[in-house]
């Protein structure tokens, strides 16, 4: 036993394999245990392929989605079990096709699937595809997780948001131009050119022509006329803005727009790199500022409101300092689509100034391969360093909206990839995609990247709040709580007896899938399998203490299902370190385990526990509470403070002010005693303004009895006895 | 899409409008009248939210209450007698740009407009009609009117009213896609206030019935609920008025009630005493028809020119030429 710990520490320290002990991991369908249930994806249920959607609702959906879809609408009664299962037939046939490399419109590819599921005179098989394909209510191209994967989807998305924008623009620009011309067209009709007698004779139109004096008409119009005309300048500036408004390239021009000018083709906003993306933003920046300029010009226009004094100098320097993130939310954004593997130094720099300058750019960054050459030798490290470093530095910017995740997670992070995109400043997409070119399907790479924290996703979104509990998110993880995630595995061992075990999935783990990095790995003949073998992830979570005459080791399984053991090398084992204290990080930046609020948390408990101890002493049959559930009851509200209401001396006439319906009782009485206030209710403004006797008839009179006449102040009044008793009742 | 330069330009130099900036002229109203507090609470109202008199109309039927436009110095359209509500549609569909106000009586609404009045509610226009019930037709000098109390003795009544009066707010509830109902009482002027501040910021339709005094006709109808206000039932909520501690010490009677429940809402709404005051319901989600109606087509003068063109070749007969053929447009 002594020679096979030996042997395995050897492997493990040295990557040493002695004839005859191990074999070497050349295999390529040696793959981790938890694999084992996913050698065929077409089989499975799961969220690819994708339909991105054309038309309106959601715009990207998964084809298992659909159909179930689908079957919620027709699958009912006794034909429900049959449907469900054509249905199922015709989705695993899909899967199939779009595995096998067919691609196409959702249309297309359902069509050929109908030829391949069955034959065409299986008539209730028919009946229910034709029904299905009745309930599938959109159609658009159909997209596996592949290498195209992320720029295809993330093109479609930003398509349909630059879609709407065009036609809120176009619908914006329209009424602008419309509303422009009719102050044109207005003046016109107004001027001594409008009003001539063939203008009249042609408004008038042929049939009733000679019943009029055109001649006498236009003389008698224009010289009744008190028309001012429009100062020549606001004419000067009213057509600048047309031809401008006219003029713009941005977006499309709408099919029913003048279509006797001929202002070039728009300008395409797709670009595969940052630096022609940049410059075709400064060379249309100019532009750019015009056209805001121009819609701001015209809406003032619109309203009269333009004032040359007041705005002729303020836009004089209009967008000096650039454009304000309102006026670029009108513009249409830059999509750059860059390849990692193809990033120059000076490429990235370029993509974070960019970013931090707040140009209008959504930026997807797609790596195909984590496992890069170091610099400092020939060996292989898994990071994907280029694209994580960029997100990471994005998110130092403040203000970018940044989404990393693999491929595989995609779909589920669709509404945050289009928050993205609605996202008014920049915004950076690092996906991998899982298209190492190492054999295993794209999606189980990127799923292992993705579960293995090797690409782990999260967002940070500035728009979602002001602190980073609210902007920064791990969601798309699984169990994030955990340093590895934890699956159930169960398979039969040589008693064909049934065994479950929790397996974490770790970084060893997703090396494993990797055919490059097979010199890491030595598989374990059956006889030599020792207690020394401990799973890699409890080798990571161990004290080095704990760790004297333990290896490493990972259950995979062979072509036929056959478990398998290999020794893991300590290279690889120092990675898998790497890689989960950069998840740690993640983690207390996504609020996990934050090590702040655990020393808060700790010193909290103290002063808690010391505050309770001399009320634990005098009571001691106190229940025991925590500290959280003491802080809601210490947060309620204090009561509300009423109103005081002024102090007033009974002798004193006043009125209740705010409950005043201002009925103008008092006020006809007399105007210079009883006054309204701003929000017009009455008061008393000045009481010597007139008698005791008006104080107390306006009190008889007010409706709503709120004029108290208090005490007469002229006592040589006359008649006041008899004043003094009717004003009893308003005291 | 907004602008943010012409906004905050039109802000710069945008006048900041007093009360007596939205007075026209002296109210004709009788002294003691409650249309002077209803008009009050409409001028604070636009003085508070800044309205621009050139963007604000008020639209009106016939009756006192519809004299209201004329004391409102900004657009207004005193109309014919029940058709208020049309005319405002109109001016919406035309204008969405522009805050609607429409001021009804209950003869002008629930008697000759009644019609109007039901499919204005499923429509679910944005605007805030204010329906001033003082239950007697005034300035025609007391007749009943559809909201009289039975029993109400007018000149065309002298043996009293013979049938039940009709509850505006149960009819309004119970029309489809109703969105804001509201009921006021002239003599409370800050819950009035709140209530026609809080049914011009709903999207839609905002239908308030506020109960109003007659000195001239029906001096004592409300005497015994302004005499006792623990007969006034205050609807209070987060999502609906939150009266003031001072109000609250006088209005002692109170409800809780979510103006999300409409079956809460019309139970409410049959109350007669205590008069339930506040808001009884308030839907935000109910699509309003200038939105849906919405055909995203620029009405310029092309576009109107050719629609009408097209109606009129429906009915023209082309004159035939000599060779039998027609010759359009000739």
């Amino acid at each position: 036993m002594q020679a096979e710990l030996q042997a395995h520490i050897a492997f493990h320290l040295t990557g040493r394999m002695p004839q005859g002990e191990f074999a070497a991991l050349t295999s390529s369908d040696l793959q981790p245990a938890i694999f084992a249930g996913y050698r065929d994806l077409t089989s499975l249920r799961y969220d690819f392929p994708l339909i991105l959607a054309r038309g309106g609702g959601q715009p990207v959906q998964s084809l298992s989605g659909l159909i179930d879809g689908a079957l919620k609408d027709i699958a009912a009664g006794d034909e429900a079990d049959r449907l469900r299962k054509h249905a199922l037939r015709i989705e695993r046939e899909l899967r199939r096709l779009v595995a096998e490399g067919a691609t196409g419109s959702l249309s297309k590819l359902w069509d050929l699937g109908v030829t391949r599921v069955g034959p065409k005179d299986d008539k209730l098989l028919q009946d229910s595809l034709r029904r299905l394909r009745a309930a599938l209510k959109i159609d658009g191209e159909v997209v596996d997780c592949d290498k195209t994967l992320p720029f295809r989807l993330f093109q479609h998305l930003w398509q349909a948001g630059q879609d709407r924008k065009a036609q809120n623009f176009r619908a914006d620009v329209n009424r602008l131009i419309m509303k422009l011309s009719d102050i044109l067209s207005a003046e016109f009709v107004r001027s001594k050119e409008g009003l001539s007698a063939e203008r009249l004779r042609a408004s008038v139109g042929a049939a009733h022509q000679s019943d009029f004096d055109f001649d006498a008409m236009s003389r008698l119009l224009t010289e009744s006329s008190v028309n001012v005309p429009m100062p020549e300048s606001r004419r000067r500036r009213v057509r600048g803005l047309l031809s401008t408004l006219r003029a713009q390239r941005f977006y499309a021009a709408a099919s029913d727009g003048d279509k006797g000018i001929d202002v070039g083709e728009p300008y395409s906003f797709v670009f595969e790199k940052c630096s022609d993306a940049v410059a075709a933003y400064r060379e249309r920046l100019p532009r750019m500022v015009e056209l805001a300029k121009a819609i701001a010009i015209a809406r003032l226009e619109l309203e009269s409101k333009y004032s040359e004094a007041h705005h002729d100098a303020f836009f004089a320097e209009f967008g000096d300092n650039g454009l304000d993130p309102e006026d670029l939310a009108l513009f249409p954004d830059y999509l750059i689509c860059l390849g990692a593997a193809d990033l120059a130094a000076s490429e990235s720099d370029l993509i974070l100034q960019a970013l931090a300058a707040g140009m209008p750019a959504k930026i997807v960054v797609q790596t195909d391969d984590l496992l890069e050459q170091s610099p400092l030798g020939s060996d292989y490290m898994i990071s994907g360093l280029r694209s994580k470093q960029l997100a990471s530095t994005a998110i130092g910017l403040g203000a970018c909206y940044v989404l990393q995740s693999s491929g595989s997670n995609l779909f589920r992070l669709r509404e945050q990839i289009l928050r993205g995109i609605a996202y008014s400043g920049p915004a950076l997409f690092s996906v991998f995609s899982g298209a190492s070119g190492t054999g295993v399907p794209p999606y189980l790479t990127a799923a292992a990247a993705a579960e293995s924290r090797a690409f782990p996703a999260f967002t940070y979104d500035p728009s979602a709040g002001p602190d980073w509990a609210s902007r920064f998110s791990l969601a798309g993880n699984s169990q994030i709580d955990l340093d590895w995630p934890q699956q159930r595995l169960e398979y039969e061992d040589a008693e064909q007896q049934l065994v479950s075990e929790t397996v974490a999935f770790t970084l060893v783990d997703f090396a494993a899938c990797d055919p490059r990095c097979a010199k890491h790995f030595a598989k374990v003949p059956r006889t030599k399998w020792t207690a020394d073998l401990v799973p890699a992830s409890e080798f990571l979570d161990r004290e080095p203490i704990d760790l004297v005459e333990k290896v490493p080791s990972l259950l995979m399984v062979d072509g036929d299902n056959r478990l398998q053991k290999v020794v893991v090398n300590d290279r690889l084992v120092r990675e898998a370190h790497r890689c989960a204290e950069a998840w740690r990080s993640l983690q207390e930046l996504g609020g996990v385990h934050n090590s702040h609020a655990a020393i808060l948390l700790e010193r909290e408990r103290k002063v808690w526990a010391e505050q309770a101890k001399p009320a634990a002493e005098a009571k001691p049959a106190v229940a025991e509470t925590t500290p959280a559930a003491v802080a809601p009851a210490a947060a309620t509200a204090a009561p509300a403070i009423a109103e005081a209401a002024p102090e007033r001396s009974p002798d004193e006439a006043y009125i209740e002010t705010p409950r005043c319906t201002t009925c103008n009782e008092c006020t006809t009485i007399n105007d210079k005693m009883f006054g309204y206030d701003a929000n017009k209710q009455a008061s008393i403004i000045n009481p010597d303004a007139g008698t005791y006797r008006q104080l107390v008839e306006a009190a008889e009179s007010c409706q709503v009895s709120i004029i108290h006449p208090g005490k007469p102040r002229n006592p040589a009044e006359p008649g006041l006895d008899e004043l003094i008793k009717r004003a009893e009742s308003f005291m | 899409m907004t602008i943010h330069a012409t906004e905050c330009l039109l802000r710069m130099h945008d006048q900041h409008h007093e009360l007596e900036d939205y007075q026209s002229g002296v109210p004709r109203w009788c002294t003691g009248c409650g249309d002077n507090a209803i008009l009050a609470a409409v001028q604070r109202l636009c003085r508070d939210e800044d309205l621009r008199p050139e963007k604000t109309m008020f639209v009106s039927g016939i009756g006192c209450s519809s004299r209201f436009p004329h004391y409102m110095k900004t657009y207004g359209f005193h109309g014919i007698h029940g058709r208020a509500l049309p005319v405002a549609e109109g001016i919406k569909m035309a204008r969405p740009d522009l805050n609607v106000f429409v001021n009804t009586g209950d003869g002008d609404c629930c008697s000759i407009g009644a019609a109007h009045w039901i499919h204005a509610i499923r429509y679910n226009m944005n605007m805030t009609v204010m329906l001033h019930d003082n239950q007697i037709y005034g300035l025609t000098k007391k007749q009943a009117s559809p909201t009289s109390p039975r029993g109400t003795k007018s000149n065309t009544t002298p043996g009293g009213s013979y049938l039940e009066a009709m509850q505006p707010l149960t009819v309004t509830l119970g029309v489809q896609n109703v969105s804001f109902v509201a009921q006021a009482v002239d003599w409370i002027p800050e819950v009035l206030y709140d209530i026609i501040s809080k049914a011009f910021k709903h999207k839609g339709f905002s239908f308030v019935r506020i109960i109003q005094r007659c000195p001239e006709w029906l001096p004592n109808t409300f005497e015994p609920w302004m005499q006792d206000p623990l007969r006034t039932l205050l609807l209070t909520h987060e999502n609906g008025l939150t009266l003031s501690p001072n109000l609250s010490k006088v209005y002692k009677t109170q409800e809780r009630h979510d103006p999300m429940n409409i079956n809460r809402a019309r139970e409410i709404a049959s109350l007669q005493d205590p008069i339930p005051v506040g808001i009884l319901y308030n839907n935000p989600n109910v699509p309003c028809y200038e939105d849906i109606h919405n055909i995203g087509q620029q009405r310029s003068t092309r576009y109107i020119k050719a629609g009408l063109e097209a109606e009129f070749d429906k009915f023209t007969i082309w004159p035939q030429a000599a060779d039998g053929k027609i010759q359009p447009g000739a």
